[in-house]
């Protein structure tokens, strides 16, 4: 098959011959490098907002006094440990050394837990910034710019040795002909949804575990206790499994964020409709007010957990494998009959 | 010679035999007939072929959902329900194909059956209490692509084939071809007695016309009929022996060569087209029209156009629509039509969409129409066999995507730049010539190592449209 020339005079502006290359010139494979460099050919990535999940306004007035605040009390307990120092100095050597030892594995020690802090929280802000970007690789459905994404992704599990299969599979699976929007469904189709499966069930097991705990709890002090310990906890292991760990600040954080953010999308539904099905079966209804706490708590924790999935997922869902409390609902409304 | 009307009887019984056979069987199992239309060339065998081999290895299918999910269970090739049929041969073309030393198949010479039955699990619980495992059987029929272009001449008379097929012999490319056969024509008067030499060498000269189009370089696709090109069990049955002629000014009478020629065409049609058509294609569930785009841009404006006439009047003869269970049961209506551009592994995967979208314009009048009617329709870009991977090289300071594979007839592996396909055919037509270069290439090397299955460009999500909904 050879092209033909019909119109021997015709050249496109910028057009280039069809032509053989020297196979042993600069030849680039494409799906290890081109996250080297734009694509000469595709379209520009189309300037797509989404709309942060979660506004964040410029509270300077608020960052501006706990941060004042912050270096004073540490000037201030700077200025007692060096004096307090000193004078342990002026009593004995011994002991001198012995309290700027300590002073200094405070310090140390005190660096060290905020350079975690940090860490995990620029994790999640990567995590952030990778649900961003496939937004804008879903929507402008171009070519050869999801590479870079999906590696970002699958070194966000490089180190985990329970998703190796998973990595592996994606890496057999993804090849050069794929699209933009493919490389996003295939790393949706081949990692994620191995980790949503896990996390629902974490979720599953926290609401009940709060549901069941707080039936149980003598106190009402100590349920709000329960409820808090667990969904801490909750949070912090549904985003380890996602690759976030995030650290306490990152937790707290995210527990805030979540509480701010529960009405997102699926896993909105009016809490008064809750309460009503959690009390309204017939079932419920019968029972002590006791188990009709556990019951809604538990289903709070369902939504923290969901919602901590939402947040902490390098890929948002899309309509069709969004996690749904459903079951959840079903499993917590059995909790009653084993409790009784 | 008029069929016997007690032959079409006999038939007809045999027939509704079948057919009792064949529904319960489809009662029982899920069975799912797929019509793999394409013109010759068009890349069926190697479709067929690859998507056999990779429902039987499941490891290069991952958007199909039911492999997605965990739910294929395995798949294997099955005795056809037609016995009539040949089996299609699917060892020796996977042995071929992956051979050391690959070769591509064959024109294919006659029609073949191949059945894969596929075991999953259902994806809705309330299915999987009820029936727990299930099977669906995947009926796939391959044929010599001429054949398909024989279905445009049922609804056709003789009279109106003959003058299309006469004005279209005198324009070019294929005035040049068909000089000796009109020549002879010229001479002969059609209102002149039936002599059976006279129409045995005017159908020969029509064969040989035939067959150069189809030999030329040009790709024209419209060819008719054609069992001449490709005569399968019919060599030199007197059923072949005639061709089109001008139209006698007066009404032919009996025992012309004009009437004898009618009859011959119009018992082409019922023993021939018609039986065809209803032995394959009349009960299809669901239908792949492969359309070889680049070879046709290869070719250039005309190839293009011949092959838009040739698929859109051949689309006519099927039935689409939205089917009830009803239908569904008797296989009466297509009603989910994928139109896909083959051998996309020719151009570098940035360029796919652009060929999607030009696929797209071309059959945007059979689309509609047929969406029209209630079928659902998509459009896409795919390779059965991927033969080159994208690679980027540098040109004068330029990166262009281009492929590398091993061409057809070379040892060596090439860099080719095929040039930008346009999005649109009618881009073709305005800048009078988008230069294209699209070579052909050799089968990969081991292509089914590892047990993998053949590695192919989409496939998966052409299987997904076609049977994914069930197999959900
Ligand atoms: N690169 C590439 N080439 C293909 C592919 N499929 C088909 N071809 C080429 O197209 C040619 C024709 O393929 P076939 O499958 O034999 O076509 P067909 O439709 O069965 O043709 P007939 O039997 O003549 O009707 C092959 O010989 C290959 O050169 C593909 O997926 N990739
Ligand atoms: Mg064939």
């Amino acid at each position: 098959m050879t092209g033909r020339t019909r119109d021997p005079d015709y050249v496109a502006p910028d057009y280039i011959q069809p032509m053989e290359l020297d196979p042993s010139g600069n030849v680039v494979v494409v799906p290890d490098e081109r996250s080297t460099g734009p694509h000469p050919s595709g379209e520009p990535a189309g300037e797509v907002e989404t709309p942060d999940p979660v506004p964040a306004p410029r509270r300077w007035a608020v960052r501006l006094l706990v941060g004042s605040a912050a270096v004073l009390v540490a000037l201030a307990v700077g200025y007692d440990t060096v004096d307090l120092v000193r004078r342990a100095f002026d009593t004995s050597m011994v002991l001198g050394i012995g309290a700027a030892a300590l002073a200094a594995g405070t310090v140390v020690g005190a660096f060290g837990v905020v350079a975690g802090e940090l860490r995990s929280l620029r994790r999640l802000r990567q995590i952030d910034g990778l649900r961003q970007d496939a937004e804008h690789l879903r929507a402008a459905g171009t070519h050869g710019e999801a590479e870079r994404y999906a590696g970002a992704v699958a070194s966000l599990y490089r180190d985990r040795s329970d998703l190796a299969p998973q990595l592996t599979s994606l890496k057999d699976h993804l090849s050069d002909a794929h699209d933009d929007r493919e490389v996003v469904r295939m790393v949706d189709l081949q990692l994620l949804q191995d980790i949503d499966r896990r996390a629902y069930q974490l979720v599953l097991r926290a609401s009940r575990d709060t549901a069941i705990a707080t039936a149980l709890s003598p106190a009402a002090l100590l349920d709000v206790a329960i409820v808090l310990w667990r969904n801490l906890k909750l949070v912090r292991e549904v985003a380890s499994l996602y690759g976030a760990r995030p650290g306490y600040v990152g937790g707290l954080k995210l527990l805030r964020r979540m509480l701010g953010n529960i009405a997102i999308a699926g896993v909105a539904e009016s809490g008064n409709h809750l309460v009503a099905e959690a009390l309204g079966s017939t079932l419920a209804a019968s029972l002590s007010a006791r188990v009709g706490q556990g019951v809604i708590n538990g289903l709070l924790t369902a939504r923290v957990g969901l919602t901590a999935m939402h947040l902490c997922r390098p890929l948002a869902y899309d309509e069709t494998n969004r996690p749904s409390l459903k079951r959840i609902r079903r499993e917590l409304l059995s909790v009653p009959k084993q409790v009784l | 010679m008029p069929p016997s009307p007690f032959r079409d009887l006999t038939n007809l019984g045999g027939r509704a035999f079948d057919r009792v056979g064949e529904l319960t069987d489809r009662m029982l199992d899920g069975n799912l007939r797929i019509g793999v239309t394409g013109l010759r060339r068009s890349g069926k065998t190697v479709f067929t072929t690859a998507l056999i081999d990779n429902l039987l290895h499941a490891d290069r299918l991952p958007f199909l959902d039911v492999v997605a999910t965990g739910r294929f269970i395995a798949a294997r090739m099955e005795p056809q329900p037609d016995q009539a049929v040949p089996r299609f041969d699917y060892e020796t073309q996977i042995a071929r194909l992956t051979a050391p030393d690959p070769a591509w198949p064959n024109n294919t010479k006659v029609t073949s059956q191949a059945r894969v039955a596929i075991r999953y699990m259902p994806g809705s619980l309330l299915k999987r209490r009820l029936r727990g495992v299930t099977r669906l059987n995947l009926d796939i029929i391959d044929y010599p692509g001429e054949w398909l272009l024989d279905l445009p001449l049922l609804d056709r008379t003789y009279a109106e084939w003959s003058r299309e097929t006469l004005a279209l012999s005198r324009r070019a490319p294929r005035d040049a071809l068909a000089a000796e056969w009109l020549a002879y024509l010229s001479n002969r008067d059609p209102s002149g007695p039936a002599e059976e030499a006279v129409a045995r060498r005017a159908a020969e000269l029509y064969t040989n016309y035939l067959l150069a189009c189809r030999a030329s370089d040009q790709l024209l696709s419209l060819i008719q009929p054609g069992r001449f090109v490709e005569p399968g069990e019919l060599i030199g049955a007197p059923v072949l022996a005639f061709c089109p002629l001008p139209e006698p000014a007066a009404r032919a009478g009996r025992h012309t060569l004009w009437s004898m020629m009618e009859e011959r065409f119009e018992a082409y049609k019922t023993n021939v087209v018609r039986r065809f058509f209803a032995e394959h294609f009349a009960r299809l569930d669901r239908q792949i029209v492969l359309v070889d785009v680049l070879g046709a841009l290869n070719a250039g404006p005309a190839a293009l156009a011949d092959m838009q006439t040739s698929l859109s009047a051949t689309l006519e003869s099927f039935h689409h629509g939205r089917s009830s269970w009803l239908d569904r049961l008797l296989g009466g209506r297509i009603d989910r039509v994928l139109f896909a551009a083959t051998k996309a592994d020719h151009i570098p995967s940035n360029q796919h969409g652009n060929l999607r979208r030009l696929l797209d314009g071309l059959v945007a009048e059979r689309r509609n129409a047929i969406r029209f009617e209630g079928a659902a329709v998509e459009t896409m870009a795919l390779a059965a066999l991927k033969c080159t991977e994208t690679v980027m090289a540098e040109h004068q300071g330029r990166q262009l995507s281009c492929v590398r594979g091993i061409p057809l007839g070379r040892t060596e592996p090439t860099v080719l730049y095929p040039g930008e396909i346009p999005d649109d055919h009618r881009l073709l037509d305005r800048d009078g010539i988008r230069k294209l270069n699209f070579l052909d290439f050799r089968p990969p090397t081991l292509a089914g190592r590892h047990g993998r299955g053949l590695p192919n460009i989409r496939l998966d999500q052409a299987l997904e449209f076609l049977v994914g909904d069930f197999l959900s």
